[in-house]
């Protein structure tokens, strides 16, 4: 099972490392996100349209970074901390199953 | 996935805000219940609460030279249920929408639709039939969270169509325009999250088998019946 997610995890790699190579190799690659894509189909299709409301609060872009980056490190921890918890508490019964307790 | 603050005209705001909040109530309710009910399967719920949160925040690129964002939902959705998500995802996106200027508060209820209501339940939906056909249950998992991923953008795809018909060929004519411009950023992205949710999965088959086994979920016994 350990090797299987060791290859699963080394697919997800390659498909996102192969997407960057190729994806560079288009005309006029920027990365830029699908959600600003659409935006701007919206305006292509509605060019008069205003959006009627503006964010309450925009980062400023280093900020904002840092707060994807925050997000990103919440989610992870809190992912990690369980996986490890899990474990090591596995670990901990097969260790006193072993001493005979 | 994120429509963006004011992109949405205020009458499908609302709407949309409007049909999302009984979903969210009802499933704010039901971790409630989950959780007084089975304090054991806490630490599992707030783990998969993380993986939306880190999956989401994570723009990746895709073999279009664009990027965008896995949603994450589908994990949670196919151990727990579809409803849990709805809370779980509304947090996630008013996080973004609050701090990051990514998604928005008048567009929060459909973009909670779209990624913590129509995900998680096409996830669950898949799930609950691949393993009615007896198919394996990686193949199951990994087939719901990828497409429970893209239905949340087909979803977005036709919030945007209904708000913003094409002139000369309607709704049909803007949902294909939409589609077509999130589709093949999404699907490369959708395949990862597959198979990342699969990985999570086999791991909680080894080590969880205590809190899958509350929640009825396939657990390790099953994947040795099933390897011999």
């Amino acid at each position: 099972m350990k090797a299987g997610n060791g290859g699963l995890l080394l697919l997800a790699v390659v498909l996102v490392v192969g997407s960057v190579l190729i994806g560079s190799r288009r005309e006029g690659a920027e990365f830029a996100g699908s959600d600003g894509q659409a935006m701007e189909a919206v305006a292509a299709i509605q060019p008069d349209y205003r959006p009627w409301f503006g964010f309450i609060w925009e980062p400023p872009p280093e900020i904002a970074s840092g707060l994807f980056a925050l997000q990103a490190a919440l989610g992870a921890g809190g992912l990690g901390y369980y996986l490890g918890f899990k474990r090591g508490q596995a670990r901990g019964r097969r260790n006193r199953a072993d001493a005979g307790d | 996935m994120h429509i963006t603050e004011g992109f949405l005209p205020p009458l499908h705001a609302a709407a949309w805000t409007a049909v999302s909040l009984p979903f969210v109530v009802a499933s704010a309710w039901r971790i409630n219940r989950l959780m007084r009910d089975q304090p054991q399967i806490k630490l599992l719920l707030a783990a998969s609460g993380a993986f939306a949160f880190v999956i989401s925040a994570l723009k990746l690129p895709s073999v279009t030279g664009s990027c965008s964002h896995a949603t994450g939902t589908g994990l949670g959705a196919i151990l727990f249920g579809p409803s849990v998500m709805a809370l779980l995802g509304t947090i996630v996106l008013a996080f973004q929408a609050l701090l990051l200027a990514h998604g928005g508060i008048t567009t929060l209820g459909a973009n909670v639709f779209s990624m913590a209501i129509v995900g998680p339940w096409v996830a669950y939906g898949l799930l609950r039939g691949a393993r009615w056909l007896n198919a394996p249950l990686a193949a199951s998992v990994f087939l719901a969270a990828m497409l429970g991923d893209l239905a949340t953008y087909t979803a977005t795809a036709g919030q945007l169509a209904l708000a913003f018909p094409d002139p000369a060929s309607g709704w049909v004519g803007s949902f294909i325009k939409f589609v077509g411009v999130f589709a093949p950023t999404q699907l490369p992205l959708a395949v990862v999250e597959g198979l990342l949710t699969v990985a999570i999965v086999n791991f909680l088959r080894e080590y969880s088998g205590d809190e899958l086994q509350i929640l009825k979920f396939p657990s390790q016994t099953v994947a040795v019946e099933a390897r011999s």
